[in-house]
């Protein structure tokens, strides 16, 4: 029997984080998502997204409070008995909190608090009382929470190769739910029977479908798993260099296939948003090369997709729209886009260099606050009167070329996705010579430690520019393409937007990860294209998203920093392996000799 | 026969503090020449001035019988002088290989457009970087080469740390090194081993050597000349015993009484 | 071995090059457009009751910066960290005030008792402000204490974003009219100059605020712990510092005086919106940078020269530069001012000449 001040000391966190998980639901419910998100149904007609959103918090918070326990000076996982009531504890409370507060709301008076706070509707009440009225709702609200309380700190108390799958699980069940505007049609395509998977009626996962997915999932995740295991037994190099090349060949080659093939089968919706996806790639390369590679923090790389998207436009000819109707700018060619394009990627270097230039020496804070400058600056001009006579003011310009390449016409979506595709093949290529060369090594010293890099030879001013010119030569034809795509150059006031967004899907990527940078974008982009719920609260979630990240794990999704378990073990753990497993052509100090 | 490297009368103050007062000294080709001296003494800023991290107020610094004041740390590291720090400043998450190739940067010059296209020359001259990077690697025997070369630095042990930093000065192909406490936190036969790897420097390589220095051991064992400073300037200078017994040293590592 | 000696063209001093030529090109730039704008014929040219206007209209103007730009400075003092989302900690006051500042118009509280609700508007606003501010440091910001520079800032960027959205999803996309007492409505004629009553109001609270400021870092131990921090936060804390709380207090000073800055704004400009933030963030971060982050006088001093020049500064230069709508400009002359200090000044008017480099 555990004295009360150790039952207390476990208990507390309990209290807090569910404290904390009632807050965050309060938070959504107030913010509007709850309500927003109910209207994607993602399994059956029970299931939606709103729901799980509601189910996150009290999880997540019984998850997060129960701790390993220490047992014997060993980290322990924590007993199951425990686990339940911490579980049971929090979640409990965090449905206490959105009960209270609903209670606090029906006394006052759902109108009088929808004078202020515009998301508590009616439909939110419905939705958080299950439409059993205030009575019943306040009780399921407190019960489910502690329901999903007990689950979440149970969930915490798994071992390892049990929660893994069964997580992966879950999360592949919410993914083939969020895909299911894309999912479907694939299959529609391949021609196989796809009404048990996703319903024809609610677009969602069926229950069937859903199960289906879960089981498959967990039974791979838990063999793959396995194997892993199997293969740590074993020296640190499993499989041949040679293998190991194989297998990566092989994959790239699966996934060129299968990006290739895809818009033909996701039909026209997807390859506008993937379309989308393509253009902020680009945006995201170019921006990885300052801030990934060469560790430049640039909060105004907006400027160049706006210096793309207007060079393009008034190179190949496009026009003024003025109050008197379409006219042509003052400095304009009718070239050929594919002829114009070098031309634009010549001005995003030499801007970017420019806009480099004065500003080198700076520290790396005020260095960002510079670029953010000189973004808002490029934007505030463009949309001015001033420059009117040749960006056109607020209006733009229109009749963008299409880009026409011998009878392909790059507006539609499904053409527009290979052009995007092809410019980002080739970005990605550039991106990852220049990594593994000579001016990359240049560009990671100059970011791991600027000084000494300079003591170590390199010219740190030069490649500095060098970074920006590239990374500005990118980006522009990003802007390009985007022209290309719309067909018109719209400023508007969205130069700040695009700067946050690339920067976010940079960050969430990983800085300097060209995988990383194309799944943020996938994330960041994809998911509000194809989910409307997500695009209204598309820069809640980058917010929230950058905190996050720069909180939990500073390096982003995937990683560019070369780590594997052995790898994060230190000197002396890898010379005693290879003491034990031998390695042919390891040159190993003795034992003795490293002995410290 | 001008001297490689020599220092005249340099002052460095920060705010009120003058971490160097009109510091002279000169460093032959093919010496091995220490430096010692108490905590605070100016030493480290003295290797900041030589390799331009810092400008000095007053005074003339001459590497090859050329002003270098005012050259950017790069410019000087290309003209042949190279250094280790006193707290390792490696480049952590790079590997290990890659940051001794890092030091082979200011000898190529291979570039952006030789990097995407893999032009015969750029392929040639990185093949030259990785091999004359895994040669300065080599230096200090088998510990930094095998599989360890493509292992990111941070886990690497700390004596092996500061035997990359040297790899990587090494790797910039200096005429003049410059160490600053390279055996410091290291146990007595590391010491004793870089101490030979250091006259090896010198015997091997051809490299005139600065070394800043307070094992002893060491000092005796390599140097040709010791430099003794305190308070920013050169109080004694000589071969080891006539610095060591020089009575203004030991005052100023020791106090007056065991002076007297 | 080898060493090479240096090319003759690495060793142009090609910094110092380009740095006078930008130079000399401002200059050029702001003295040919001042002379075209002076010369302007009689009937186009401004006249000297609307250089007035725009001289007195930059100083309440600079006023608020001014007192946004404290928070700016306080927190880069301590934490050498730049709080990008203090822009809305300042819109939080004037958003949280805004419904309070509704429903005594409405029911003409506002109009009996003007003084009353202006003193509860700003005490409403600087509540708000605060539990922000507060949260931010909290949340987002103490975790983060020993990361290298960059990572604070991207987090700061993203709370920026966070909570501007979360006021959008809270209270709504639109735009509100932010009323104001019927007494405030009009202008004095002080010293033959006319200035609306708001702006004097603004300028008086302001000052005040400032003043009080000054007096609390310099006379009281709390303001003496901060000065300290400020110096050196290790050996402060060895003092026996309690280091975080001083950095608690500093977000809460910068949040009341951003809060007093929100409803002083809402009283001049009559809207406020969720993004409303953003614009005077930058504008008083440059105020900050201008004057010497770091330095109290000096977010004082450069918020007002950043208010007149914003008031100015289009008119001057382009008018005459027949740049049209010169006005749309304002923010492209604050941004150049901030950039230009910062190659050439980092340290701002009171701080050092020297650049902080890496």
């Amino acid at each position: 029997m555990r004295r009360r001040s150790e039952v207390r000391a476990s208990i507390s966190p309990g209290v807090r984080a569910g404290l904390i998980g009632g807050i965050a639901l309060v938070y959504l419910a107030m913010v509007g998502m709850i309500e927003a998100f109910d209207d994607l149904l993602l399994i059956g007609e029970q299931v939606t997204l709103g729901l799980v959103l509601l189910a996150a918090p009290p999880f997540a918070a019984a998850f997060l409070a129960v701790r390993p326990r220490v047992v014997g000076g060993r980290v322990e996982r924590p007993a199951p008995l425990s686990g339940l009531v911490i579980g049971v504890i929090a979640g409990g409370i965090s449905g206490a909190v959105i009960a209270a507060w609903l209670l606090i709301v029906e006394a006052i008076g759902v109108e009088r608090v929808r004078s202020v706070f515009v998301a508590v509707s009616p439909q939110l009440i419905e939705i958080l009382t299950f439409g059993q009225g205030v009575a019943v709702g306040t009780l399921i609200l407190l019960l489910g929470g502690m329901a999903l309380g007990a689950l979440g700190g149970v969930w915490r108390t798994l071992r390892h190769g049990l929660r893994l799958p069964l997580s992966v699980a879950v999360g592949a069940v919410l993914l083939m739910g969020l895909l299911q505007r894309i999912a479907p049609t694939i299959l529609d395509e391949l021609s196989v029977e796809r009404d048990w998977l996703y319903s024809k009626v609610t677009f969602g996962l069926t229950w069937l479908g859903a199960v289906a997915v879960f089981v498959v999932t967990a039974s791979v995740t838990a063999f793959v798993i396995d194997r892993r295991e199997r293969a740590e037994a074993r020296p640190p190099e499993a499989g041949t260099p040679q293998g190991r090349r194989a297998t990566r060949t092989v994959l790239l080659l699966a996934l060129a296939l299968g990006l290739i093939v895809l818009p033909q089968l996701a039909g026209t919706i997807v390859s506008e948003i993937l379309g989308s996806v393509g253009v902020y790639v680009l945006l995201a390369l170019g921006l990885n090369i300052v801030t990934g590679y060469a560790g430049m923090l640039h909060l105004g790389f907006g400027a160049f997709f706006l210096i793309g998207a207007y060079s393009a436009a008034l190179l190949t000819g496009a026009n003024l729209v003025t109050a008197f109707g379409l006219v042509a700018p003052e400095f304009s060619a009718h070239l050929n886009f594919y002829v114009a394009l070098p031309i634009v990627i010549a001005i995003g270097a030499v801007v970017g260099a420019l806009l480099a230039a004065p500003v080198l020496r700076l520290r790396g804070d005020y260095l960002a606050i510079v670029t953010l400058a000189f973004g808002q600056i490029a934007a505030i001009l463009v949309t001015s009167n001033w420059l009117q006579p040749i960006t056109g003011g607020p209006q733009g310009l229109r009749d963008v070329t299409d880009a026409g390449l011998s009878g392909l016409s790059f507006r539609d979506p499904q053409d527009f996705y290979y052009l995007a595709l092809a410019f980002c093949a080739l970005a990605a290529y550039v991106s990852w010579r220049l990594a593994s060369a000579r001016t990359g090594r240049a560009w990671n010293a100059m970011r791991e430690d600027e000084q000494v890099a300079d003591a170590m030879g390199v010219n740190t001013p030069r490649y500095k520019l060098l970074a920006f010119a590239i990374g500005g030569a990118i980006g522009s034809v990003g802007g390009a393409l985007f022209a290309v795509k719309v067909g018109t150059v719209q400023p508007g006031s969205f130069e700040i937007l695009v700067s946050i967004t690339t920067l976010a899907i940079v960050i969430l990527g990983g800085l300097g990860s060209v995988p990383g940078v194309v799944v943020g974008a996938l994330v960041l982009i994809g998911l509000p294209g194809l989910l409307s719920q997500f695009e209204e609260y598309r820069l809640l979630i980058y917010g929230g998203v950058l905190v996050a990240i720069m909180i939990l794990r500073p390096q982003g999704l995937i990683p560019n920093v070369r780590r594997s378990r052995e790898l994060q073990e230190d000197e002396r753990t890898q010379d005693a392996w290879q003491q034990i497993f031998g390695e042919p052509e390891a040159e190993q100090e003795p034992a003795a000799e490293e002995a410290r | 026969m001008t001297p490689l490297l020599e220092v005249v009368g340099i002052t460095k103050h920060f705010g009120g503090l003058y971490a160097l007062a009109g510091l002279d000294l000169h460093v032959d080709e093919g010496e091995i020449v220490s430096v010692i001296g108490p905590n605070g003494a100016g030493k480290s800023t003295l290797f900041n001035v030589v390799t331009g991290l810092y400008e000095p107020d007053e005074g003339e610094v001459r590497f090859q019988a050329e002003s270098i004041v005012g050259f950017r740390p790069n410019q000087i590291t290309k003209l042949g002088v190279a250094r280790t720090f006193q707290n390792v400043h490696l480049f952590p998450n790079m590997t290990v290989l890659e940051n001794a190739m890092v030091g082979q940067h200011c000898r190529t010059r291979s570039g952006v457009f030789g990097a995407i296209f893999q032009t015969p020359s750029t392929r040639r001259e990185e093949q030259l970087i990785r091999e004359r990077a895994k040669a300065a690697l080599g230096f200090f025997g088998p510990r930094l080469t095998g599989y360890r070369q493509e292992q990111p630095a941070f886990v690497l042990s700390y004596a092996n740390r500061r035997r990359l930093e040297m790899a990587r000065a090494l790797a910039t192909d200096p005429k003049l090194i410059l160490l600053d406490e390279p055996t410091a936190g290291m146990n007595p036969r590391e010491t004793l081993e870089l101490r030979d790897h250091i006259v090896r420097m010198r015997d091997e390589l051809g490299l005139t050597v600065l070394v800043i220095e307070h094992d002893m051991r060491v000092v005796k064992g390599v140097s040709d000349r010791v430099i003794a400073c305190d308070y920013g300037r050169k109080i004694a200078e000589g071969t080891y015993e006539e610095v060591a017994t020089d009575p203004q040293v030991i005052e100023a590592y020791l106090g007056t009484k065991a002076a007297g | 071995m080898g060493g090479k000696t240096l090319g003759r063209l690495e060793r142009l001093p090609v910094r110092s090059i380009v740095l006078i030529a930008l130079s000399a090109g401002v200059l050029v730039a702001v003295a040919y457009g001042s002379y075209k704008t002076l010369t302007l014929p009689a009937g186009e040219r401004y006249s000297a009751s609307a250089w007035r206007d725009f001289i007195v209209l930059g100083v309440a103007q600079g006023a608020v910066y001014a007192l946004i730009a404290l928070g700016y400075t306080l927190v880069y003092g301590i934490l050498r960290m730049i709080n990008f989302a203090h822009g809305e900690v300042f819109m939080a006051g004037a958003f949280g005030s805004y419904f309070f500042a509704d429903a005594w118009s409405k029911s003409g509280f506002m109009n009996e008792q003007p003084w009353l609700s202006i003193v509860l508007l700003v005490l409403i606003a600087m509540i708000v402000s605060v539990a922000v501010a507060v949260l931010l440091e909290r949340i987002a910001y103490r975790p983060l204490r020993g990361a290298p520079r960059l990572v604070p800032l991207i987090t700061a960027i993203g709370a920026s974003l966070f909570l501007q959205n979360t006021f959008r999803g809270l209270f709504g996309s639109q735009t509100r009219g932010y009323p104001k007492p019927t007494m405030l409505e009009g202008t004095w004629t002080i010293l033959g100059i006319p200035v609306q009553k708001v702006q004097v109001l603004v300028l008086v609270v302001a000052a005040v605020a400032m003043v009080a400021l000054t007096l609390f870092v310099a006379r009281t131990k709390t303001g003496k712990s901060m000065r300290a921090s400020a110096e050196d936060q290790e050996i402060a804390s060895l003092m026996g510092i309690n280091v975080d709380r001083v950095i608690v207090t500093t977000f809460i000073i910068g949040g009341m005086l951003a809060g007093i800055a929100g409803v002083l704004f809402a009283l001049t400009f009559g809207n406020i919106s969720y993004f409303m933030g953003f614009a005077p963030g930058i504008t008083a971060f440059t105020a900050a940078v201008l004057g010497g982050i770091g330095s109290i006088a000096g977010a004082a001093i450069g918020g007002l020269m950043i208010g007149v020049l914003q008031s100015v500064g289009p008119a001057l230069l382009l008018t005459g530069a027949n740049v049209p709508s010169p006005f749309q400009l304002k923010d492209v002359v604050t941004f150049a001012i901030l950039i230009l200090v910062l190659i050439f000044r980092p340290g701002g008017i009171l701080g050092t000449g020297d650049a902080e480099k890496v």
